[in-house]
């Protein structure tokens, strides 16, 4: 087990030594650089800068030494905690960074809490007896939720339960300090994309357990249908579901643009989205590291627990 | 008050321009813009015109008067995206600016009626022939750290801005372009360097300071109103946001870009003395921007986070209704110029443009865009809010003459175009966009329209061979004219070099009679609109909303804050 963690974290770091490598070239273009100028000093000022006068500026803002200099300053920076400063915020990016990953872990903390247990016990419900009145309802339902793109549900909720019924801001900027009541709709857009999918992932995987011989055997042997399914399918059910509900920490953390730009939720989706319009390179920079970093935590931790809770991996 | 005369102290040409409006034929709005732009207080200007001056102080100062009604105290809060503040000077788009405005000031005000009052320069003169303007600065403006304001700090910041290191586009304003002159010296591109004469700026002593020009220039007081163009404290270094010295009210408290700028009142200069605001009574405590994005903007609305709104757009109007609080809509000069470059081929081709141009109609554009509101555009950029425009024969769609000329062109089987969209002023642009493309596409044009982020956009807007640039208001057609057509003009987006418009755009310039400027500034007009540089297909107007309990609250053209008197209930 120690050696398949071992592996995976050196996989990490060849994939993050990789992607930065390949995003400082990029941006190490003369295209990007002048994208930099224009998003910091407007187009205008870049257009009549003369050629002397611009070199003068990329001297100041260090982008003109060469390419492989700029790489082993910055990764001699990160393995010291400091990221660079961002162009287009002016600020540590350790700083920025952070800031932005709290409220995403905040945000996740809440969608992962609703999302989870309500997927897992309407999965189940409907997967325990397939094709019944609440499985196909259940079905229905999960479809119908992750079908709608989030920004669709975004609108819809915004519609509702902001603008007509004056329940909740319509805005998470949270411009006058922490207010639960603003991440109440975007965590119940995340939930409701989201817990179709893993319910009908559970759905299938117990529909597939209760049909499995050891199953019929239970029931023939006389148990209870509540033992039945609680000891017996629940937890072989709930294998397949584990993995991808690891796999949702990724989903969380940068596949959520839409709703955190949409709400102004001041998280790491957003962070990044601004980052790549400005060319904020060192920003792209670290957002790319944590994203690697947490895509990489949560494979190995989608692995360990499939390990844990299929007896026929861990003994092999 | 009517029967009131111009002083004899006055400039000869607000004499002239008083015996115009007594015989009819200057309306007593551009009287009183004229006879402020000369010098004459605005409080003088509109007894002369006999018209009660509306609620603006008394005196010199260029905001409304103190209600009495007023309390103090208090924070507004406003939602537009918090934006860098690297260099006013440099400054891209009006939210910096609005940033910075009540902390660095500027020499005069533009208010929202378009009458240009003194703000830092007390008042001003110019000499017969416009060529010569003086300026007398307010005295007793002190700086925060406790310095005087000089003529000197007036002179240090237009230095910096002529200096072509600092790429400022305050170069290409009328009263600054009249104190460069070009120098052996060659760019990269083998352009002409251009720089500050010597005997542009002459401090008279340390309250007075004198523009000589090289031609006539009309609207110096307008210029100096320009975004770009705050005075900074000479030991300014970028960004402004690490060390902001003003002489405004406010201050800079707390500020993350794409967060939130917070201003709160001085009241201590640096050295702990008291800090006395030359512009006398100011009522708010703060002033919070916070960043929203133009769609969330009236969602912040809504949600009772904010007081107000930089603006909304024409497809939120319906919504904006729907709420509790007071809309301003303001009939503005800011468009959309789809323009071409004329030194890029197919373009080179001035029957091509003049097919383009010709395949749409500008009505219709203006119609499906902005249904309610607006003017429509007639492919020059002086827009019926101009008090020096005119309207130009109705131009009129046709398409056999636009089939013709491609034809002529050597295109008889239609012409492939691409146009760059980036939406930088809302999504109405790519809407813009969308109606050209459907009716050119009878006269044999295939537009293909090339939507990017407004990032993205900006990089490229003054390149691409085919764009949708974003122009905001300026207070007189003349000005937006010569920015962005005059040949080598850094804003100079179309590439348009044209010597007989430049003359036509000068003898324009150097007249103030508005009847006798009009035909020569239409002449102008009719010159950029026959060479088929561009489609101007409107001018919109812009929306913003406020709480009910925010009072002396005016939407200004160009969206501009003046919160000096502005308070809450």
């Amino acid at each position: 087990m120690l050696k398949l963690i071992g592996n995976r974290l050196l996989q990490m770091v060849l994939i993050m030594a990789v992607v930065s490598l390949v995003i400082f070239a990029i941006f190490d273009s003369d295209k990007f650089k002048r994208q930099i100028a224009v998003a910091e000093l407007g187009g205008f000022a870049v257009s009549a800068l003369s050629d002397q006068d611009y070199e003068a500026w990329l001297d100041r803002k260090g982008l003109n030494v060469p390419f492989y200099e700029r790489y082993l300053k910055w990764v001699g920076g990160v393995m010291t905690g400091d990221l660079g400063r961002s162009f287009e915020k002016n600020e540590p990016v350790t700083r920025l960074l952070g800031d932005r990953l709290v409220n995403t872990g905040i945000l996740a903390f809440w969608v992962f809490a609703l999302m989870v247990p309500l997927s897992l016990t309407l999965g189940i419900i409907a997967g325990m007896r397939e094709g019944a009145f609440r499985d196909r309802a259940v079905s229905f339902i999960a479809v119908l939720t992750t079908s709608l793109p989030e920004i669709a549900t975004a609108i819809v909720l915004t519609v509702i339960f902001a603008l007509g019924l004056q329940w909740v801001p319509a805005n998470s900027a949270m411009i006058n300090g922490w207010d639960w009541r603003q991440l109440v709709l975007p965590v119940m857009t995340l939930v409701l994309y989201d817990f179709g999918y893993v319910t009908r992932m559970t759905r299938a995987s117990m529909a597939e357990v209760m049909t499995s011989q050891y199953i019929r055997t239970a029931v023939l042997k006389g148990l209870p249908h509540r033992r039945v399914i609680l000891r017996h399918a629940l937890r072989n059910a709930l294998i397949a579901p584990f993995t991808i509900i690891a796999l949702q920490l990724n989903w969380i953390l940068s596949g959520v643009v839409v709703v955190e730009v949409f709400f102004q939720y001041a998280g790491f989706g957003k962070l990044l989205l601004d980052a790549a319009l400005f060319g904020d390179v060192y920003v792209i920079q670290a957002a790319t590291l944590v994203a690697v970093f947490v895509a990489v935590i949560s494979q190995i931790i989608s692995d360990v627990g499939y390990t844990f809770l299929n007896p026929r991996i861990r003994f092999s | 008050m009517a029967s009131r005369k111009p002083r004899d102290s006055d400039h000869p040409k607000v004499h002239e321009a008083f015996r115009l409006m007594k015989s009819g034929r200057m309306d007593r709005r551009e009287f009183i813009r004229v006879a402020a732009l000369l010098g004459t207080s605005a409080t003088a200007a509109y007894a002369l015109a006999g018209l009660p001056e509306p609620a603006y102080a008394a005196g010199t100062l260029p905001f409304p008067a103190d209600d009495p009604k007023a309390k103090s105290g208090g924070i507004l809060k406003i939602a537009q995206p918090v934006q860098k503040m690297e260099d006013p000077a440099t400054y891209s788009w009006v939210e910096m600016s609005n940033q910075t405005r009540h902390t660095v000031e500027y020499l005069v005000m533009t208010g929202p009626d378009n009458v240009t009052r003194p703000m830092l320069a007390e008042s001003w003169t110019a000499a017969e022939d416009l060529k010569t303007w003086t300026f007398n600065l307010r005295k007793g403006v002190v700086w925060h750290n406790g310095e005087e304001f000089t003529a000197d700090h007036v002179r240090w910041n237009i230095e910096r801005w002529l200096d072509p290191k600092t790429a400022s586009s305050n170069v290409g304003l009328s009263v600054f372009s009249a104190m460069v002159e070009e120098t052996p010296e060659k760019d990269a591109k083998g352009k002409p360097i251009k720089r500050l004469s010597k005997s542009a700026i002459e401090v008279v002593d340390k309250n007075t300071i004198r523009f000589h020009l090289s031609k006539p220039v009309l609207s110096a007081p307008e210029d100096c109103y320009n975004y770009p163009t705050a005075i900074v404290h000479p030991s300014f270094k970028a960004p402004l946001s690490d060390n902001m010295i003003g002489t405004g009210p406010f201050q800079l408290a707390e500020f993350r870009v794409g967060d939130r700028c917070i201003l709160k009142r001085v009241t201590k200069l640096k050295d702990g003395k008291d800090f006395n605001y030359w512009g006398g009574k100011v009522y708010l405590d703060e002033i919070h921007y916070y960043n929203f994005e133009a769609d969330n903007q009236l969602s912040a609305f809504a949600s009772g986070d904010v007081d107000g709104v930089y603006s909304f757009s024409v497809e939120q109007m319906d919504l904006a209704k729907s709420l509790p609080g007071v809309i301003h809509i303001a009939r503005t000069a800011q468009t959309v110029a789809c323009r071409m470059q004329v030194d890029q081929k197919p373009f080179t081709d001035k029957r091509v443009r003049q097919a383009v141009c010709k395949s749409v109609d500008n009505e219709a554009v203006k119609k499906l865009v902005y249904s309610d509101g607006g003017d429509s555009g007639q492919n020059h950029h002086v827009a019926p809010v101009h008090p020096d425009f005119a309207a130009l024969p109705p131009l009129k769609r046709d398409v056999a003459a636009a089939k013709q000329l491609l034809k002529e062109a050597g295109f008889e089987n239609g012409i492939e175009l691409t146009i760059d969209v980036g939406n930088t002023d809302g999504p109405w642009h790519q809407t813009v966009a969308e109606a050209m493309r459907d009716q050119m596409k009878e006269a044999g044009i295939t537009l293909k329209i090339n939507v990017m982020p407004a990032a993205k956009f900006w990089e490229i807007w003054d390149k691409t061979l085919f764009g949708v640039t974003a122009w905001t208001h300026r207070p007189l057609g003349t000005m937006a004219m010569s920015l962005a057509y005059r040949t080598g003009v850094p804003w100079n987006e179309t590439h348009y070099a044209n010597p007989e418009f430049d003359k036509a755009l000068d003898a324009a310039e150097a007249t103030l009679d508005v009847e006798e400027r009009k035909p020569k500034l239409m002449k102008a007009a009719k010159i950029l609109q026959d060479d088929a540089v561009m489609i101007m297909p409107l001018f919109r107007p812009i929306y913003t909303i406020v709480t009910k309990n925010v009072q002396g609250y005016e939407g200004h053209p160009t969206q501009y804050h003046q919160f000096n008197k502005v308070w809450k209930a």
